[in-house]
């Protein structure tokens, strides 16, 4: 609905200064979009793409080749641009793509999901890329379901569970929010899980637990706290195999902002997405 | 064995049955033609050496159920290409299916699906009027002769996606089921082709197989056509199998 | 740099788009190409003596029917372009072109020139196949004519196959796109001149506009170009384009927003 894609039901958007629904064609003057499937003409090469999105784009007939060599320089397909799309990889795809939203040098660069598939190398390319167009004053509207990525890159993210946006911030606030650290205990003996988890809960909160481990509690004092809990299973006749002290990180976020939701409610998943502005 | 192919025999009619869009071609197509045929050419029963029918669609039905046959058979060939294609022919190679099964299911389900288009082509000819001079007897005649040839159609088609392992280049078949019908005597009687038609028809089992699917509808039982038309479909179907079989031991030396 | 400019390069860089469909798939122009001549080749041989009928308007079977294939191309060629409309939609192309500045119709006219384009090679190649076969040649006034009125309906096709692709959105109505051309060729004097035509079939193709424009095609080789038989395949020509160009605007316009 940002990019004008699709006709919203209800409410208003406005990107770069201008109103969605109102005034679309002013809003795709002044955005570009690189979209997941890498939507390119396998029959073309990357230099006739970019050429062809020039000239859609309005750029005078003369600049025309120049633009689009700059570009493709730019996302370092120069090697490739005389060849045909159909034989490039998937990384390459992704940059004719990226260069392709860039071509008329929008204001808001839209990214859904760019490093989708691609392999570690790419990944950190294209990292790279859109910390460079950030840096040059283009802002990045990035949607990802890494939320290492989100992590990675962005200035400012919201969460959306289930069509709503339910928790945004900078990374480090959204940390701060859920804020300590916290224990995953694997037990020798998961027979009485019940029991030890009275043993401890009033040492600490219980987190919802993930694979692997059986017990998670929240430190609040940090790591001071973790010599009380051993104690107190270790009273109680539990053995601990293995345990492990963790930082908060953008996944605990997540499951405590989604994981919350999903007590009591039906099963997962709801598709996680974060964005970046 | 045969209960493997009896069960890719039921998938390939149950995925056929599910998507409408592509067997609805199959009859849609030869019914248009044959509608047009009759509505253009009705007066070229009078023509001289014409054979005496009761009129043109009694002679053309037989065409458009051979015409519909080989489209079934092109049909069954891109079925057979999407399953390469996507992937799904490997995974039955990687089973303990047996190999004849791959083939030999689909070429089932392809006969299954050539009964129904000839029951289809009767009906319709006989709400249009046309008689079937043979009776009940013909009925199951033109039944025995259209389902072996459509049977042949289908393992030829499962021959060229086995060969062609794209689905796009069966696709370009399709207008070849047009030059091969149309230098036949489906269409038209034989004495009254023109050049080159004339000559090729003689060779082309298509004529024999229409023809002898034609007899029963508009002349009435007569054994010597009955049995060429037979022989004909039984000798595609046999040929067909064989080399489709024989494409399906080639494509698995290559992998 | 004026906004009439620009729409026309939009458009010719879309149509030298269209064209590499024919240029850079091997063999994928083929069908398109040979198939109205394949079909006009077969129809002559299987029945080629009908033009022995009393009331036949021409010879030869194969002169009558020569039109028929020349329409039988631009038709084909009309949905091909819808086709490939399809499949950019389905593949998320068309959402690139809708993202960029053009105006909708300047899409659209950038689809219909390439199918216009393109409807003139099947038929080239037809009649080159024709005349080598003894076909006359009709002059170069009915040449002319013929070739504009193939551009039209190839048009009017392509608008046509343009809105069913917007409306499904995916490759599988190509049948129907396919099927739709056909239909409306054949269900007109294609075989026979209408008195020779049985009563159901003279019916349809009295009411059918594209039986004119068959028509105005066939003038010119079996008799000779008059105005009487070219005024009607242009108005028919004209009717079509504009009911169904109307809808593919209208159709493109709904798109995105």
């Amino acid at each position: 609905m940002l990019v004008t894609l699709l006709r919203p039901t209800g409410g208003h958007a406005r990107v770069a200064g201008f109103d969605v629904a109102d005034q679309p064609a002013e809003v795709r003057r002044r955005i570009g979009v690189a979209l997941q499937d890498a939507a390119l003409d396998p029959l073309m090469t990357g230099s006739e793409l970019i050429e062809l999105q020039a000239t859609l784009h309005g750029i005078a007939p003369r600049k025309v080749r120049a633009r689009g060599a700059e570009l493709i320089e730019r996302v370092g397909l120069s090697q490739a641009a005389d060849r045909r799309v159909g034989t490039y990889s998937g990384g390459m795809r992704r940059r004719l793509d990226l260069a392709m939203a860039l071509i008329h040098e929008p204001e808001v660069l839209f990214l859904d999901e760019p490093t989708t598939g691609l392999d570690p190398t790419s990944r950190l390319t294209l990292w790279e890329e859109v910390r460079r167009l950030r840096d040059e004053g283009t802002t990045v509207f990035l949607t990802t379901q890494y939320l290492e990525e989100a992590d990675q890159l962005a200035d400012r993210l919201g969460i959306i569970a289930e069509g709503r946006i339910v928790a945004g911030g900078t990374p480090a606030q959204l940390k701060a929010e859920i804020g300590t650290p916290h224990l995953d205990l694997v037990l020798a003996d998961r027979s009485d899980l019940g029991a030890a988890r009275e043993v401890v809960a009033p040492l600490g909160d219980h987190r919802p637990t993930t694979e692997g481990c059986h017990l998670s509690i929240g430190l609040e004092h940090g790591a001071s706290d973790i010599a009380p809990i051993l104690r107190a299973l270790d009273d109680a006749g539990f053995a601990v195999a293995e345990l492990e002290l963790k930082q908060p990180t953008l996944d605990d976020v997540f499951l405590a902002k989604t994981g919350e939701h999903l007590e009591g409610a039906a099963e997962p998943e709801p598709a996680p997405e974060a964005e970046l502005v | 064995m045969r209960a493997s192919c009896v069960a890719l025999a039921r998938r390939a009619l149950r995925n056929a049955f599910r998507k409408p869009q592509f067997l609805a071609p199959l009859v849609l197509f030869p019914t248009l033609f044959l509608a047009v045929n009759v509505g253009g050419l009705e007066r070229t029963t009078s023509l001289e050496g014409f054979p005496e029918v009761d009129g043109f669609l009694d002679f053309q039905l037989a065409a458009a159920i051979t015409q519909s046959l080989l489209l079934g058979g092109v049909s069954a060939g891109i079925a057979a290409a999407l399953d390469i294609e996507g992937g799904f022919f490997d995974r039955l190679v990687a089973s303990p299916t047996p190999r004849l099964a791959i083939v030999l299911g689909r070429v089932l389900a392809a006969s299954v699906i050539a009964a129904l288009q000839v029951i289809y082509f009767l009906v319709l000819g006989a709400i249009f009027g046309a008689s079937i001079q043979g009776g009940v007897l013909g009925v199951l005649c033109v039944l025995a002769i259209g389902t072996v040839a459509g049977t042949g159609f289908g393992a030829l088609g499962v021959m060229i996606a086995l060969r062609a392992r794209n689905a796009s280049t069966v696709q370009g078949i399709f207008p070849l089921v047009f030059v091969v019908l149309f230098v036949s005597s489906a269409f038209f009687p034989a004495n009254l082709l023109s050049a080159p038609a004339d000559v090729i028809a003689v060779y082309n089992p298509l004529s024999y197989i229409a023809d002898g699917m034609r007899q029963p509808i508009a002349f009435g039982n007569e054994l010597a056509p009955l049995l060429e038309g037979l022989a004909a479909a039984a000798g595609v179907a046999l040929a067909a199998t064989g080399l489709s079989l024989l494409a399906l031991r080639g494509r698995l030396r290559r992998s | 740099m004026s906004a009439l400019g620009q729409d026309l390069r939009t458009i010719a860089a879309l149509m030298r788009r269209g064209l590499n469909e024919i240029l850079r798939v091997p063999g994928g122009a083929v069908p398109g190409v040979l198939a109205p001549t394949i079909f006009m080749l077969g129809l002559s041989a299987a029945f080629g003596k009908a033009a022995q009928l009393p009331g036949f308007s021409a010879d030869d079977f194969r002169t009558f029917i020569v039109p028929v294939g020349m329409l039988q191309g631009a038709g084909f060629t009309g949905a091909a372009t819808g086709v490939n409309l399809a499949r950019d939609i389905e593949q998320g192309w068309f959402d690139r072109l809708l993202l960029a500045p053009a105006k909708r119709p300047v899409l659209l006219a950038g689809v219909v020139g390439s199918a216009c384009l393109r409807s003139l090679l099947p038929a080239a190649f037809l009649l080159i196949v024709a005349f080598a076969l003894g076909v006359s040649w009709p002059g170069i006034g009915a040449l002319l004519l013929g070739a504009f009125l193939l551009m039209g309906f190839a048009a009017a096709v392509a608008c046509y196959a343009t809105v069913l692709a917007l409306r499904f959105r995916t490759q599988q109505a190509a049948p129907l796109m396919q099927v739709g051309s056909f239909v409306v060729i054949f269900f007109t004097t294609a075989y026979a001149p209408r008195e020779l035509l049985s009563d159901w079939l003279r019916a349809l193709a009295d009411i059918n506009p594209v039986t004119h424009v068959l028509e105005g095609m066939r003038q010119g080789f079996v008799a000779d170009v008059t105005w009487s038989t070219t005024w009607p395949a242009l108005l028919a020509l004209a009717g079509l384009v504009a009911v169904f160009g109307t809808l593919a605007v209208r159709g493109m316009r709904r798109q995105g927003f």
